[in-house]
């Protein structure tokens, strides 16, 4: 009985320590593969595996020569290995993080999306921003997150991190 | 006198490799290779030719005239920006970043990608060794 007790409270304390670090709530588990940040990341920001279901990123990685208009093929052992990493920590296996539970919960069974920015979620949380804070050329784009979530390399994507540039903080 | 003349004329030929780390001058001769069975007056890559090929404007597989300059501008001592997703690229110039052009998978990558991004098609073993004389020389 001491023992379950035990073992719960530290279950409980990991799932705590992994979901808020200095106060803030990590929403998506952040990304800790070296080779997915350099692959991925030389060209974009490195998206978290929590933020697409894991039958989205095998779509996605069998078709690398065709990655949203540009070339991103890789040798195939790396391909393979990024492709388990993501689909490892995809966001229907962090259920624990609330991010990937919240996009989780709006994507239908028989949806394949191969667009965080096309997820439903996202779509609600963006949908209110003005078109001239995104299209200016410090953001490009919704696929930017950097841009203006200072703390998305982390998983945090709180409301209060959020700095536009030439705007400044936003208010829902 | 005849075997320094040799000496003397084998010098530029041996300074254009000389920079490069061992696995990229295995690369750049297996290029060579290649190039000459295709093209059996093909002597030696140019930097020149390589300039052309780096900064000319195609119409890319966007569907947008872009050339490797739009993301890796024009100074290659400076920092590019990935003209798509604003993301920053490091300086392609060996001198200032010196993880350019030291392995040979990494370039063989970068090479499929970006031709086919720019060019919409693989690059000639003869196009690939100009760039890379190119990138070397900068």
């Amino acid at each position: 009985m001491k023992n379950i007790l035990l073992v719960t409270c530290f279950i409980v304390t990991n799932i705590f320590a992994n979901n808020y670090l200095f106060g803030a709530s990590i929403g998506v588990k952040p990304v800790d593969n070296p080779l997915y940040l350099k692959e991925c990341g030389s060209c974009h920001f490195a998206f978290q595996a929590g933020l697409l279901p894991s039958r989205s990123w095998t779509k996605m990685m069998k078709n690398l020569e065709n990655h949203f208009g540009s070339d991103a093929s890789l040798e195939l052992e790396d391909q393979k290995y990024i492709e388990e990493y993501l689909t490892r920590y995809s966001a229907d296996k962090s259920m624990e993080y609330k991010r990937s539970r919240k996009i989780m919960n709006l994507i239908k069974n028989n949806e394949t999306p191969l667009r965080i920015t096309k997820t439903l979620y996202f779509m609600k949380k963006h949908d209110q921003i003005p078109t001239k804070m995104i299209q200016q050329k410090e953001v490009l784009s919704l696929s930017n997150c950097m841009a203006c979530h200072t703390t998305a390399s982390k998983g945090i994507y709180s409301e209060r991190a959020i700095k536009i540039p030439n705007y400044g903080k936003w208010d829902d | 006198m005849k075997i320094l003349y040799i000496f003397f004329m084998s010098i530029p030929l041996i300074a254009s490799d000389s920079s490069f780390n061992q696995e990229m001058q295995e690369y750049i001769t297996q290029l060579k290779i290649e190039a000459l069975k295709i093209d059996k007056n093909f002597e030696d890559f140019d930097m020149e030719r390589g300039e052309k090929i780096f900064t000319t404007k195609h119409l890319g597989k966007r569907g947008k005239e872009i050339s490797c300059t739009s993301c890796h501008s024009i100074n290659l001592m400076e920092d590019g920006k990935n003209i798509f997703t604003n993301k920053e690229i490091k300086p392609l110039s060996p001198s200032v970043n010196k993880k350019r052009l030291s392995s040979v998978k990494e370039v063989k990558k970068w090479l499929r990608r970006n031709f086919k991004d720019v060019f919409v098609r693989e690059g000639t073993p003869q196009e690939k060794g100009d760039v890379l004389y190119y990138i070397n020389s900068k």
